[in-house]
Formats: structure tokens, sequence, C-alpha cells
């Protein structure tokens, strides 16, 4: 009685106390929430960037209560980013797709059945085609589905229903790497592994802000014990930039220039590896000769660098044993980003910095599947990293399929911003556009906005019915997300890794595989995917298209032999006959090589099959390419490739006088946050409205104070902002955050002419108070 | 067809069966996995005497991930919006060498921690060994001062469970060897627990060695070690330093401390005059007045449950008596509150002894001085500078005097009516001139000490009570100039007006009189309550360096 009273006078504890109390949750998790303690683990991999973090979900009942990062996964080591952690969290949002929305007389979107849904959108693309040909109807993918839902959709739409364009949002990201590697490589090829990160000695990041951009692969780099020196190439001081031990603020876009100029220093001095350019590469002497013209003098004009800090990079890549070269968007989304990939490719290839550990030319990809889509989106390359205008290669996956390769398109068909175009000119009438946001996302927001808007029948497959795309559809199909549905991803440094289905889709929402099939059945083509019944299906089948080609995966015996070996790197292929394994690609059938590069062995396992065989001889967990020095193009050797660099797209001028930057806000924020602003602790780690980073000079000359509001103009559109003032940025320049609507109303639509990818990161802007 | 495989690929969207087709690649083990990663970012020992466990922060890898607040959110199962760590963002430098610095920052198990002084429920405890402060989430009532009284902005109040909640260090963790929740999730490992020596500690905050642009240390001494081998810029400032928004109004205990007020200046006013009075006007106003005060007193405390998130643990509140503000204002205020029943009690009988009545009415005076002094140093005590003592001593006494003035005036109109006596109207227009006076004086006063605060304007630095002034030109003007036209109007026109002698009938006058005692009554106390909404929104409160705001 008298502890009763005490208590009630001061309790200790509770049912307050016990809302938090942790218990241990087992599964090597450590204490956990009890309100959350788990019946059982899995794993799965994060379906946000291209990282490719495995996450541990926690289970209750076989639906996820919690996530941690999984601590031996050889990716990120226990940690994630706030994306990762809150990945479950929107999945329960309220503005989820349930049910098949259909736009109707009225001009409101209603929901129907899915029979109504799929027949209307049959009836609709079939007349559109009927009317205006098999051209007419086109479709935009993403990087954000699991390579088998790709496959599906790339192989339903251009040889199912008669498509000939399609294209993903990885154009936006990733195109100008593709093609830099296919024409310096001969394949799309990353060549790292990210342990390289720890390995080298110099690290040299090109247009990327890992920080932020890919924190756990920052990670990696702060655990380099090395003391490496972390070159930063960026017009902004950004996190990275910050953590540096040289900072090149150079002028945006003279990126290129400044590759060439490095290059003719090393060369000068004599500062390259003659041996392996004479073994390994073909046209370096051009490429000598070419960059004579970018001296010191002429470099130090074009970037606004001192002469020193260029000379200090050369020499650092010279006197460090072990260089790698890193980009990502900086690069990747200019006016010239494929010739800029490759001045970075030229310069490991002039010192010998690849195949060895802690070096490469290396592109961080964006989205957690980019590298999926690169082989299987059967949109820009043909099955498995084919080419569409290969006779053999057409030949080939028809007769793995068991289609008339009469059904194969002869080419790749539009590009996504083709696509646009296309639509702008009336060719194309009819758009299926899945798993992304092109009415935020593209490049001349305006414009994007009016050409969506001229479409005949717009289908939008997403997870929310919100998206600023699914608002102008006229048609909404409901998709599982990413955590409702099963797949394998493939990350950066071409792992690939399983996604589970850990949470029930909410209403009808359907998986998008699912989808595929449904819209498969009622388009009447069904019988060409009996064998496409299921994800796991689908990966056999990719794996048999893998076969031979330079990302042969055909080693992977099942999910679960992905899993237990904390995911595999491609290649990874098995040997008939012996029933052996290669850390490399089996045979070359299709002509991609001569025979004298094939196949890269690093290492040979051997065995029936994964559950018998000794695990010294699964494949090492960290593996690189051209260790031996052989690329991809029938002579085995690497390309150099250059050209001259051009002027900004749209240099500043009196009435627009700011360049404006573009880029990631923080690590808690995803392209255009569809998923993340559903997070109610994600919306606390970044600023709710918009804001510009501005110098302070440029500030004071505009009468600007800290916090004021602005209005960023440029000639296609505007935006008002909050000023950020910051020495950040350079005088002359500004920097918006990608991820709030406007920032595309700002954007100018021009494309690097070989990946056909948008120059996001700078054009002309002018500052209103 | 369709229809068949529709509803097969609806049924298996829902089956969720197909993870148990993998193998559970984790055995039940109890040892975590994770703890390769964090073993050295933890102590290897127990705190000693003179020792306790606290943060460690290198500067120079924190990247600004923020991981960490996510983390903390996840592992220990907190609520949809909350979070208990932050991460700010400290900006500078030079246009050649700009710094950016990312801070995390979360309770800093400070050596005097104010929240634990602060709390008049003793709901915050002090391990002896560790040195971690604790709160006991089921001791709390929900009042919130310890959010106020933190300089550091860390313990967040839940309106749904009617409580505070705030980090522990993950207590339970340490206890077992496990690593706090942001500890084992910074991917660069800038968070660390380690054993600081509470002398250190102390030099170090009198040094003020603690992390630019952060609150001063010495308040509470914050045991949290910020390490970095970078020298930072002189103009190092938060990025969130230009960004000024108004403060939470708390209503409840704005009307709570103006009722208060009003009723402490009632009686004190009441009581002065009473001395003056004598015979029928004296049995007249006693009574009234005693009622009136009385009953504006139990308003306010009545008020001031509101304010509480679990207002059925009021009692509580006399735990902290011995240290703080809160407990001893509650008391006091609830000593006042019988003091003045009891004084109305014997004042509502007709033969009562005027010496018995004046010990009362002394202790209800002095009761209620007590009352409005704890309340004085209830916002003192957090330190802000707009909450200075001289600031809040100044309003909050002006308050009284104010209303209380106001309030009497109510009263010796009342009487007027209730007897047409002589006696009543020549109380009235005696006792009445020098009221008005006195509250002219009082009110002009008081509006000028709030307007002369605006001076703060004109300052270069953007200091707390330039932040303040700010608002009151910015987001709060409307209350502002609300709050100084009642201010004006009941303060001073008014009393003006009374001043002036009223002719006609009597009746007619006796009705217009009314309406301006009446309209100077509620514009008097408008006029308070609108200033004390601006005290609570207006008062720049101390933080850890913030992130961008817009």
């Amino acid at each position: 009685m008298s502890t009763d009273i005490a208590s009630l006078l001061h309790q200790r504890t509770g049912p307050l106390t016990r809302e938090l109390l942790l218990e241990p949750g087992g599964f090597g998790l450590g204490r956990v929430p009890t309100v959350r303690k788990p019946d059982a683990v899995t794993t799965t991999v994060c379906g946000y960037c291209s990282t490719g973090c495995s996450l541990d979900v926690h289970l209750q009942n076989g639906q996820a209560v919690s996530l941690t990062p999984t601590s031996a996964y050889p990716v990120n080591l226990g940690m994630a980013c706030p994306k990762g952690w809150e990945a479950l969290t929107v999945l329960g949002a309220e503005d989820r797709a349930t049910k098949p929305l259909l736009r109707n007389a009225s001009g409101r979107l209603e929901p129907v059945d899915w029979s109504t849904a799929l027949e209307t959108f049959v009836s609709r693309f079939r007349r559109i085609q009927t009317q205006h040909g098999n051209e007419s109807v086109a479709f935009l993918s993403t990087g954000q589905i699991p390579t088998e839902e790709m496959a599906l959709l790339g192989t339903l739409a251009k040889f199912g229903m008669g498509m000939v364009h399609g294209d993903g949002n990885t154009r936006q990201c990733m195109a100008t790497s593709v093609v830099a590697y296919k024409q310096a490589f001969g394949f799309d090829a990353p060549p790292y592994t990210y342990a390289d990160f720890e390995e080298s000695d110099a690290i040299i990041l090109v247009g990327s802000n890992l920080c932020i951009a890919h924190p756990i692969l920052w990670e990696r780099i702060a655990r380099n014990h090395r003391n490496p020196e972390i070159v930063v190439i960026d017009p902004r001081m950004t996190e990275t930039a910050m953590q540096s031990t040289q900072h090149l603020p150079l002028y945006p876009k003279s990126d290129l220039a400044l590759f060439y100029g490095i290059a003719r220093i090393l060369i000068e001095n004599g500062w390259i590896d003659r041996d392996y350019i004479e073994a390994h590469t073909n046209g370096f002497k051009a490429y000598a000769e070419y960059v004579q013209k970018y001296t010191l003098d002429v470099v130090a004009r074009e970037t606004r660098l001192e002469p020193q800090a260029i000379e200090r990079l050369a020499r650092t890549i010279h006197e460090r044993e072990r260089v790698s070269f890193w980009w990502t968007m900086g690069v990747n989304q200019s006016y010239q980003g494929v010739r800029t990939a490759q001045a970075i490719i030229n310069l490991a290839l002039m010192t010998g910095n690849i195949g060895r550990p802690g070096t490469g030319a290396n592109s961080i990809t964006g989205q957690c599947n980019a590298m999926g889509s690169r082989l299987f989106s059967n949109t820009a390359s043909l099955l498995g990293g084919r080419d569409f205008a290969n006779e053999a290669h057409r030949n080939s996956v028809a007769e793995i399929l068991g289609i008339d390769v009469r059904q194969i398109p002869t080419h790749a068909g539009f590009t996504y911003p083709e696509i646009m175009e296309g639509i702008l000119r009336g060719k194309i009438k009819g758009l299926w556009v899945i798993c992304t946001n092109p009415a935020h996302s593209w490049i001349n927001q305006k414009q994007c906005h009016d050409i969506l808007d001229r479409l005949d029948f717009l289908v939008v497959q997403d997870m929310y019915h919100s998206t600023e795309t699914a608002r102008r559809a006229h048609l909404v199909l409901p998709a599982a997300a990413w955590g409702e549905k099963e797949g394998t991803l493939i990350n950066s440094e071409r792992r690939i890794g399983v996604v589970k289905k850990v949470s029930r889709a909410p209403g009808q929402a359907l998986s998008d595989f699912s989808i595929f099939r449904l819209v498969a059945e009622a388009w009447g083509c069904g019988k060409m995917f009996a064998r496409w019944d299921s994800p796991a299906a689908v990966f056999e089948i990719m794996k048999e298209l893998s076969r031979g080609m330079p990302c042969d995966f055909s080693g992977i015996e099942d999910y679960r032999m992905i899993e237990q070996q904390g995911g595999i790197q491609w290649p990874y292929a098995r040997v008939e006959g012996l029933g052996s394994r290669v850390e490399g690609q089996a045979g070359n059938k299709e002509g991609l090589l001569n025979d004298s590069a094939s196949p890269r062995a690093s290492s040979l396992s051997l065995g029936p099959g994964p559950s018998s065989l000794d695990p010294s001889l699964f494949p090492r967990q960290e593996r690189r390419l051209f260790e031996d020095g052989r690329y991809y193009h029938a002579d085995g050797r690497a390309r150099f490739l250059s050209e001259d660099p051009r002027p900004l797209s749209e240099a500043p001028s009196e009435k627009y006088p700011f360049i404006l930057l573009t880029g990631r806000g923080s690590a808690s924020q995803w392209h255009t946050q569809t998923r993340t602003k559903k997070s109610a602790v994600l919306r606390r780690l970044y600023p709710e409205h918009p804001y510009v980073e501005v110098n302070p000079v440029d500030a004071q000359k505009l009468g600007l104070g800290p916090q004021s509001w602005v209005t960023v103009e440029s000639q296609r559109g505007r935006l008002r902002a909050r000023v950020f003032l910051t020495h950040a940025v350079k005088q002359g320049q500004v920097f918006v955050p990608m991820h709030y609507e406007a920032a595309n109303q700002l954007t100018d639509a021009v494309f690097d002419p070989y990946s056909k990818q948008p120059s996001y990161k700078a054009c002309a802007v002018r500052l209103e108070p | 067809m369709t229809t068949s495989l529709l509803e097969r690929l609806l049924a298996d969207q829902q089956d969720l069966s197909a993870v148990e087709r993998f193998a559970q690649a984790h055995e039940n083990g109890s040892i975590p996995a994770q703890a390769k990663h964090y073993q050295r970012l933890l102590p290897t020992s127990l705190p000693a005497v003179g020792q306790q466990y606290a943060f460690e922060v290198d500067l120079d890898r924190c990247s600004g991930c923020k991981a960490c607040v996510t983390a903390c959110h996840s592992l220990n199962g907190l609520d949809d919006t909350e979070t208990w760590r932050d991460v700010g963002l400290l900006i500078g430098g030079t246009a050649t060498k700009p710094v950016m610095q990312h801070v995390t920052t979360a309770c800093h198990h400070c050596l005097e921690p104010a929240c634990m002084t602060a709390c008049p429920v003793n709901a915050y405890e002090k391990n002896p060994l560790t040195g971690i402060v604790k709160h006991l989430d089921d001791q709390c009532f929900g009042c919130q001062y310890c959010v106020l009284a933190c300089p550091y902005d860390v313990p967040k109040y839940h309106s749904g469970k009617g409580i505070v909640r705030k980090c522990d260090m993950c207590s339970d963790r340490l206890s077992a060897g496990e690593a706090p929740a942001c500890v084992q999730s910074c991917p660069n490992e800038a968070i660390a627990i380690r054993i600081v020596d509470i002398r250190q500690v102390i030099e170090d905050s009198e040094a003020a060695v603690f992390l630019p642009a952060a609150p001063e240390p010495q308040i509470t001494h914050p045991t949290t070690t910020y390490k970095t081998n970078r020298v930072f810029p002189r103009n190092l400032l938060p990025a969130d330093y230009h960004s000024v928004n108004p403060q939470q109004p708390h209503w409840p205990l704005i009307v709570m401390l103006v009722l208060t007020q009003l009723s402490v200046g009632a009686f004190i006013v009441g009581g002065i005059l009473d001395l003056f009075l004598e015979g029928p006007s004296q049995s007249a106003f006693r009574p009234v007045q005693t009622i009136g005060a009385l009953a504006f007193g139990l308003l306010a405390l009545g008020a001031s449950v509101f304010h509480l998130g679990r207002p059925q643990y009021a009692f509580r509140a006399v735990l902290g008596l011995r240290h703080s503000w809160l407990s001893r204002e509650i008391v006091s205020f609830g000593g006042f509150a019988a003091a003045a029943c009891l004084f109305a009690a014997v004042a509502l009988k007709s033969d009562c002894s005027t010496q018995l009545l004046r010990v009362l009415g002394g202790a209800v005076a002095l009761l209620g001085v007590a009352g409005v002094f704890c309340s004085i140093m209830i916002y003192v005590f957090t330190q802000r500078e707009f909450w200075s003592f001289g600031q809040t001593a100044t309003k909050f006494v002006l308050t009284s005097a104010v209303l209380g003035i106001a309030a009497t005036w109510i009263t010796l109109w009342l009487i007027g009516t209730d007897s047409n006596s002589g006696s009543s109207r020549e109380l009235m227009d005696r006792a009445g001139r020098d009221l008005a006076r006195a509250l002219i004086a009082a009110a002009a006063m008081k509006l000028a000490f709030e307007v002369i605060f605006l001076r703060h304007l004109l300052g270069h630095r953007h200091a707390p009570l330039k932040r303040s002034a700010l608002l009151m030109r910015g987001a709060l003007s409307n209350q502002m100039l609300a709050r100084l036209t009642c201010g004006a109007l009941g303060g001073v026109v008014m009393p003006l007006m009374l001043l002036q002698p009223l002719d006609g009938a009597d009746a007619d006058v006796r009705v217009r009189q009314g309406a301006i005692v009446g309209l100077l009554f509620l514009a008097c106390l408008a006029g308070e309550l609108l200033e004390r909404y601006i005290f609570f929104a207006a008062v720049a409160a101390p933080r850890m360096p913030g992130a961008l705001r817009t």
C-alpha cells in the first residue's frame, strides 16, 4: 500500500516507460524496441540508390515491422543512409495508389476495377497503333524496379505489343557512362569494386558529392587507411569537397579542358605507363598529339583554376601508386558528358590505373537498378547488353526466348528526349510511364508538361497516385512498391542483390511484374510469356541471355545463392559440361569479342552446385574487371577518344548573369521525392521550401539578405526560393537542389549528342529580389 | 483467362510466405553482428569516481548524412515525427576557404542538467555512476518546463502522450555492452561514447571550449566533446542563424500568468484602498473586490491545469520544491488561493474583526507576491535574454498594477450601482481619480518599456534580443500592434475619459461610466494577454546550431 502511494507520487516505471522498452532482438540484431521484436529476419537490398546496401528486415508474422542495415554485407558494413532507414515508412503513405484510376468524361480520375483498366489500356493503345502505326505508342521505364520486371516490360512492349520506342529514366542519370564505356571498353562495364575506395592512394572525385548522394560510399572512403589524397573536382564547395585534401572549384563544364590539360602534363613529363598503353590500348598517339594544345595557360584560363592546383593534381596522379577516378552526375548530366567521361578514362588508361586494386575509371551510378536497366530493359540495348542492329544478337535472343526473330526491331528506337520530341511532333500519341515522374524530373519542365498534355492516352503505373505525372494521366495503374515484391537489382559495382516481398501492398496494387503479365494476357500475347511466370523464372531466362556476354552471370544458381554470398558481381559464368563456374564470362558466342579476349577467368570454382560447394570456391566478394588488361573491343584494346570542348550551352549574359548549378540537396531526399517526402522524419532533415545558394558578394550587389525570398528566373521559367548565403558557390554561380518541383522549370533542354543525356547542371538565370 | 490470372495475382500479392523460401541467414544470435563495427567506439570500462559517460563527436568525420537521426528514431521505436538527435550546420570562412561543418547533436548529459533542476516532479535522474540524465516517462506530468529550461532544445514534448521524452544515451544498450543507436549507425564512426573527467568538463565549460555558436556551456556543463583538427574561422555561424520563427505561445500559461497577476494586483490595490475606507463604503467595497479578485485567481489556477499534459498528476508538483521554481510557484499560488478563500469567507461575515482581516489580507498579499516572484523566476531561470529578471519582473509587476487597478475600477462602479448612497459616489469620485492617475502611470510605463525594447532592432549583431525585436516587427507585428492599441486604450485613453467630469442625469452618467469602465477593463486585460503572448512567442530560444530552414 505504502509502495503504491509512493509510486503514485514518484513513479519510476509504468506503461509509458514500457512503450520505449528495448529487449534483445535475437538474429544478431542487438536490442530492439520490444513492440517490434521480430519473429523472423530476412535480408533485402535497398531500393533507392545504386550503392545497393543490404537491409535486415525484421518480420512479425511475415510482415515487415522494422529494419536495420545488414552488418555482414560487403557493401554497407551495417550502415545505411536516412532513406534506407526509413524505407518501410513510405510504404504506408496515404496517397498510395490502391485501385486503377481512369479519367472520366468530366476529366476526373475515378477508381475502376482491374478488368476495366486492362481493357481500356489495350483498346486505347491498340486504337492509337491502328490509326498511327506501331511507332505511335511508346513507354518510359525506370531504374527503380527489379531487373526481372524490366526484362518483362521491355520484352512485352517491344516483342509482344510491337512498340518500337521505349526508354528509361536512366537516360537522365547513366546514359553518358554507358556510351563512354561502350566506346572506350567495348562494353558498358564499370570496372571497379567498392573495396577500391579503401585500397586507393588517390581518390579523384569528379562532379560527385558522395557525402550527400552516396553516403555509404563515402563510408568506404572514410575506412581507407592508406592516408589517401582525396581530390574533389566540383564548382561548388560540397560536403565532399569539405572533406577533400584538394578541391578544384573549376568553372562549370570546363572539366573536359582540365582533363586534357592534365593528360598533357602527364605525357610531357613522361608520367605515363608506356607498357600498359602499348599492350592494351589504341589511339594513344593521336590523343597525345591532340592534347598538346591544352597548355597550362589555356587550361587555367578555361577552368579559372590556379595553375599550381592543376599541376598539383597531375603530380598527385603521377606520384600515387593507386589512383582511382570516380564520377557521377556532374559529368554525366552534361552536353559533353561522354567525352568528359572518356577524358577521365583516358587518364586511367595512360597511367595504367585500371585493373589493379584501388584504381579504375569508375562511374558511380544513380538509381538502385540503373545497372539492371542498362543490361535488360531492352531499350537502348537488346536484352543482355546486346545490339538491336546486330543480326547475330537478334538471332540468339530469338532463340533463347523462343520467338520469331522478326518480332525483334532492328534498331534501338527513340531515346527519352526523342520520345518527348516525338510526342511534340505528333508522332507518338500514346505513352506508358512506369515508375518514373517526368512531369517533375524532365528538363525544361513547362515544355514537358505541354508535351505530356498532348498525348491521346497517358498511362502511369506508380505506387502513388499523387505524383506530378500520375495527376496528368488518363489511366493510373496501382503498383506494389519496393518491399512488396521480389526480384534482383544490380548495383554500381555490378553486384546482383535480391529484393523481397516483406510487406503487403495496399488495396489492389499489384507488383509491376504482375501488371506486365496481366497486360500481356489482355493484349493477347500471353503465350509468349508462358515461361515468365515468376521473377525467379525470369531470372533463369536472364541467366541464359547473359551467357557468353561480358555480363555473364549464368553461374549463379538462384536467389538463395545470391543472398548467401552477400550479392554476386557479374561476371560469374557457368561453363557447360564441367559444372564449374568462372569469375568471368563463359565463351564468346556472339562475336562481341575476338577469341583472344575470352574468357576472362580470374579464378575457377569447380563443383556441381552451391549447396555442396566448398565455401572457398564461391566467388570472391570483391572483384574488379580488366585485371588482365583485355577489353571488350574485338582487338581486346581500350580506346582513347577525344573531341574539342564546347562552350557552355547557355552562357551567362547581361540579362541572365548567373550560372545555375543543380544537384542533390540532402541525403534524405530522393529524386522527385514521391517517396522520401512521405516520411515525417526525413522531412525534418531538409529545408521544406526551395532555397538557392548565393555567394555573399553577389547577394550584397543585389541587396539580398540572408533568408530573404528571391525569384530565380531563366528564359524558361522561374521559382521562388529562400536565399542561403554561402561562399560554397562562386561568384556568378547559384545552386538549387533538384528535389523541389520548380527546379526543372529553369533547366534548359540540351543534351549530350552521343548519350542524349540531359544537361541539368548548368544554365543561365537571374535573381530578382 | 485474364480474370482468373488477375485473381491469382491479387491473392499472390497479399501472400508474404515468399520470404520463407529463403534461408533465414541469421541464426538466433544474441551477440549483435554489428558489434565488430562499433566495439572501438565504446569505453572498455565503467566510469570511475569523478568521471561519467559522454558523447564524443569527431567533427572531421561528420559528413552530414544524418543517418544517426533516423537510426535513433528507428532503433528506439519513436513515434512518427519524433527525433532525439539533430544535425545542424555551421557555415563561414572566406571566398577561398569556405567552411561547412555539419554537427550531430543530442542530449549532452550535462553535469548540471537544467532540465532536472527545473522539473517540478523529479522526473529526471542523473545516474551517479554513468552520469546519464534519464527521463522517467511515467513520472512526467507534461509541464514542459524542462523544454524551456534546456539551453540545447533537447527534451521533446509529445502532445499525444502528454509527456516529454528524450535521449538516454541508449542506457539499456550501453549497460549490455551494445552501442547507442547513433553510435552504431554512423557510417563514418563520428560518434563515440567516451569516459570524461568531470573536472575536465568544468574546466572546458569555464573556458567555453564546447562548440562555436552553441549556447554557453557554463549554464549546464554539457559533457559532449566536439573534437576537430580543423581551425574554425571566426565567422562561423549556424545555417539557421538568420531564420527567426515565433515560438509556441502556450495559451494556458498566458491566461494563468495574466490572471494570477490580476488577482494578486486586485487584492493588493483593494487592500490599500481598504485602508482609507470606512463605514458603509468599506463594507460595500470589500466583499465585491475580494470575490472578484478571488474569482480571477481561481480562474487562473484552473487555466494552468490545461497546460499540463497529464493534469491528474498535478499533485506531484510538490516534489520539486527544493529546486524547481515551478514547484514553488504552484505551491505559492496554491497557498495564495487558500488564503484568499479564507479571507473572502471571513470578509463576507458582517461582524468580522478588522484585526483578523488585516492579518489575513497581509498573508494573501504576501503569498500572492511570492507567487508572482516565483513566476518571474521560472522564466529568469531559463537564462533567455528576453526573459531576463529586468524584462520579466517589470512586465509581471506592472501587469499586476495595471490589471489590479482596472479590476478595482470595476468594483467601484459595481458598488456605485448597488447603493445609491452618497458615500459610494463620493468614493468613486475621490478614489477613482487617484486610481485613474495610477493606472495611466502604470500603463504608460509598461507600454513605454515594451516600445523601447524595439531599440534592439538597431543592433548590428543578430543577438537574441534583436531576434525578439525582429519578430515583433515581423511575424508578430499584428499582435504587437493590437497589444499597443489595447494597452493605450485601456490604460491611457479610457482613464483620461474617466478623469473628465461627465455631465447629465445621474442614471445616464452611470451608464456611460459603466461603458467606459467596462471597456477600460477589457482593453487592459486584452492588452496584457497579448503582451504575454508576445512574451512567449517572441523569445529567442537558445539551441544547438541548426540546419538551414526555409
